[in-house]
């Protein structure tokens, strides 16, 4: 996919250009610096051995970067110093109406993926629906459990579509549905510290019929039926806390589970085994420590009003560590910095940047989306240490690209997977192995058009050397 | 974030073109919540922050899939804790990691647990850093954030461009200070870029961009805005200047996208 830097015709071309440009920014640096700012640079030369500032195009420069031509009767430093008091005179008086049209201009262009990218998946065998929330378009949709998207067809068009600003959905990443009443609990894993929970009418731009402030970062949930306990992975403070099911508002949780003894570790996705009682968390690797009284700045990584049972948000400093993907098992019922039961970890497993996860009651098995892997590991639920995975699901019959949900369905034993990096969602046998295609998939795009998986770019830079825009998520 | 990446798209890129690689996968040691990102085009490097391991992750430029990282700053003496953002300085061979109430400054080099060169902090220097820039042609510092509690100006945590020396440490009052209504800060958390050549500071603010003067102090309006009310922006977040094609990119988080202007007046 990467295309070769281009060192062209041009280039070479240039070559000469760029040394003189070089002599430009050196003339300009000597000639405008003051004693600090020329020290360090000379400090280079005299103290180091020679060396060659660049070979490569500097940074773009502007009019400061131009030929000054031989013939030119003022000196170097002379002509740069009217150029950049001309700039700033330029700079310093733009009229009213032209700053007013600046200010409403267009963008000349736009990146954006105009389809649903499927972050995570639900499925409500009762109702015969399948919900996904989407990551890229800030929408949870709902569709018939047995869709199906014919090959020539460009995307199956939802049942509902919950979406809107009223509807505080924003980055989602995990859902969960009430099997009883069939509300869909969706996770705002940035920019809304709020789960929103909607009845089975929602539709539309429409608030949530219920919402519980939750830490900042939330990803994965799952709900233990039994004991009525809802439980959500936090990012960024490295914790899991654990609310009253019916819980909204401002309540508090009624456990945490956080502590270096944890091991928890940029924690996903997550599941719950109600039969034994355990809890399974993917992590991504990377921590460090958290201790009260270590954020001087309020309203940091756990924004939200401290309460009961909040995860700790003091990161101390210099404590970061890049750990191994894992996942780490534990008591339902644990709490404070307790240690996992078991952790799966290790070459053997496979696992890279592991996120969704489910569980199968039926088999006693973990379902893993393994995104990096384009893979779903498929592990045993007392699996422990470096193990290799039972059964792998992957290959490009399989459709599966990039995923981050996974879900069980144990009406029908189906496995559904949601491919962030394909807009589809793939539904499989619970047994299925290897390369093996869906029985079903359900797309918003047309067939391998693949997602952007742009997520909240909260940055950009431009790459002049190769002319590309770099963004991360 | 559901899966972190760094993507690289074409400068030409529009619609739903897919970028020309990525960035991404266990051995790169990414993690989502990168809210910084630059390209040092003299050491043909990238430059990102990695908060939840609290690292400053180093690729070489042409870094593609699942590549390590050629440096990480890491560890005790560090000083880290939840790096957000960053600057770099490849003329003086440093970068620059503003957070909470101070600034650090690395060597460019720094690999492993390495210890700040300098740090900017204290009651006189400011209150809080979000994002800082160096203008190494003028030698200045600029940082983002909210300055000291006893700055001759109170914008009441509206938020204020604070313009330093580069090389101030410690506790030291900045040479200027642009902050007031006018200035339209709404928060603390603007990111700052300059462009040297013509001695401007542009910052990005939830829904707009505004351009100032390195000689600008108090409260003074923007010479130059993108945006603001009404507008296609809503969440601007980075910004990337492109003086070559006299565009500035701009990355807007609830739009979900990259958007490219052509602005010709400020290059």
């Amino acid at each position: 996919m990467f295309r070769a830097p281009n060192f062209s015709r041009r280039w070479k071309m240039t070559w000469i250009g760029i040394l003189g440009a070089c002599s430009v920014i050196l003339g300009l640096l000597l000639s405008i610096g003051g004693a600090g700012e020329g020290l360090s640079f000379f400090e280079r030369r005299q103290t180091g051995s020679p060396r060659l500032i660049s070979i490569v195009p500097l940074p773009e420069m502007g009019p400061a970067c131009e030929w000054v031509p031989a013939s030119a009767t003022l000196s170097l430093a002379a002509a740069l110093q009217q150029e950049r008091l001309a700039a700033r005179s330029e700079g310093a008086s733009p009229d009213e109406a032209t700053r007013l049209a600046a200010s409403q201009r267009k963008p000349v262009r736009i990146i954006h993926d105009p389809y649903m990218a499927y972050s995570s998946v639900a499925v409500d065998p009762i109702r015969n629906e399948v919900v996904m929330t989407d990551e890229n378009l800030f929408q949870v949709v709902v569709y018939d459990r047995l869709d199906n998207t014919p090959p020539g067809a460009s995307m199956t068009e939802p049942k509902r579509i919950i979406g809107g600003r009223n509807t505080k959905i924003e980055f989602q990443c995990g859902v969960y549905i009430d099997p009883a009443s069939g509300d869909l609990y969706a996770v705002n894993n940035d920019t809304q510290d709020t789960l929103v929970i909607f009845s089975t009418q929602a539709q539309g731009n429409v608030p949530p019929d219920r919402e519980l402030a939750t830490p900042h970062g939330t990803f994965g949930i799952a709900v233990d039926e039994d004991a009525q306990e809802l439980f959500l992975t936090i990012q960024h403070n490295h914790a899991v806390v654990v609310y009253r099911k019916m819980a909204q508002d401002d309540e508090a949780p009624i456990r945490l589970l956080q502590g270096d003894r944890t091991l928890l570790a940029d924690p996903h996705g997550m599941a719950v085994d109600p039969k034994n009682k355990l809890i399974f968390i993917t992590n991504h690797g990377s921590v460090f420590e958290n201790r009260p009284g270590y954020n001087p700045r309020a309203g940091g990584y756990g924004r939200g009003e401290p309460k009961d049972n909040w995860p700790v948000d003091g990161p101390v400093p210099g404590t970061g560590q890049h750990l191994p993907p894992s996942i780490t098992v534990y008591s339902s019922t644990a709490q404070g910095n307790t240690p996992p039961l078991r952790i799966i970890r290790g070459p053997k497993t496979q696992l890279n940047w592991p996120t969704g996860l489910a569980f199968d009651p039926q088999r006693d098995l973990i379902y893993v989306a393994n995104d990096m892997g384009d893979s779903i590991l498929v592990f045993s639920t007392t699996a422990d240490g470096d193990t290799a995975p039972l059964r792998v699901l992957k290959g490009p019959k399989t459709l599966i690209d990039n995923p981050t949900g996974v879900a069980y369905d144990a009406v029908n034993d189906e496995l559904w997977v949601t491919s962030f990096g394909n807009h589809s969602a793939t539904v499989y046998k619970a047994t299925a192995e290897g390369d093996t295609p869906p029985l079903r998939i359900i797309r918003s795009s047309p067939l391998g058009e693949d997602a952007l998986m742009i997520g909240n770019p909260g940055a950009v830079a431009y790459d002049t050397k190769r002319d590309e825009i770099l963004t991360p998520n | 974030m559901a899966h972190p990446q760094i993507a690289a798209f074409a400068r030409l890129a529009d619609g739903a073109m897919q970028p020309n690689r990525r960035i991404e996968g266990q051995i790169t040691r990414l993690g989502r919540t990168m809210h910084a990102i630059a390209y040092d085009a003299i050491h043909d490097e990238i430059v990102v922050p990695q908060q939840f391991a609290q690292a400053i992750l180093t690729f070489r430029g042409a870094a593609n899939g699942e590549e390590a990282p050629l440096r990480g700053i890491q560890g005790s003496l560090t000083q880290l804790s939840a790096p957000d953002q960053l600057a770099i300085d490849p003329a003086n061979n440093e970068i620059i990691v503003p957070e909470d109430d101070h600034v650090l400054i690395f060597r460019r080099e720094a690999d492993g647990n390495a210890a700040p060169i300098r740090v900017l902090k204290g009651p006189d220097a400011l209150r809080d850093a979000s994002m800082a820039a160096v203008d190494s042609v003028h030698n200045l510092l600029i940082v983002t954030g909210n300055p000291a509690a006893g700055a001759a100006i109170k914008p009441g945590g509206r938020g204020a461009i604070m313009i330093f020396d580069r090389t101030a440490q410690g506790n030291v009052k900045p040479k200027a200070v642009i902050a007031g209504p006018k200035v339209m800060l709404a928060g603390g958390n603007a990111r700052v870029f300059v462009y040297p050549p013509r001695e401007e500071i542009l910052v990005v603010a939830n829904g707009y961009v505004g351009v100032w003067s390195i000689h600008d102090s108090g409260d003074v309006a923007p010479r130059w805005t993108i945006g603001g009310p009404d507008g296609i922006l809503l969440a601007v977040r980075g910004m990337a200047l492109d003086p070559k094609h006299q565009s500035i990119i701009i990355s807007d988080k609830r739009l979900n996208s990259i958007l490219t202007y052509h602005f010709p007046e400020i290059f």
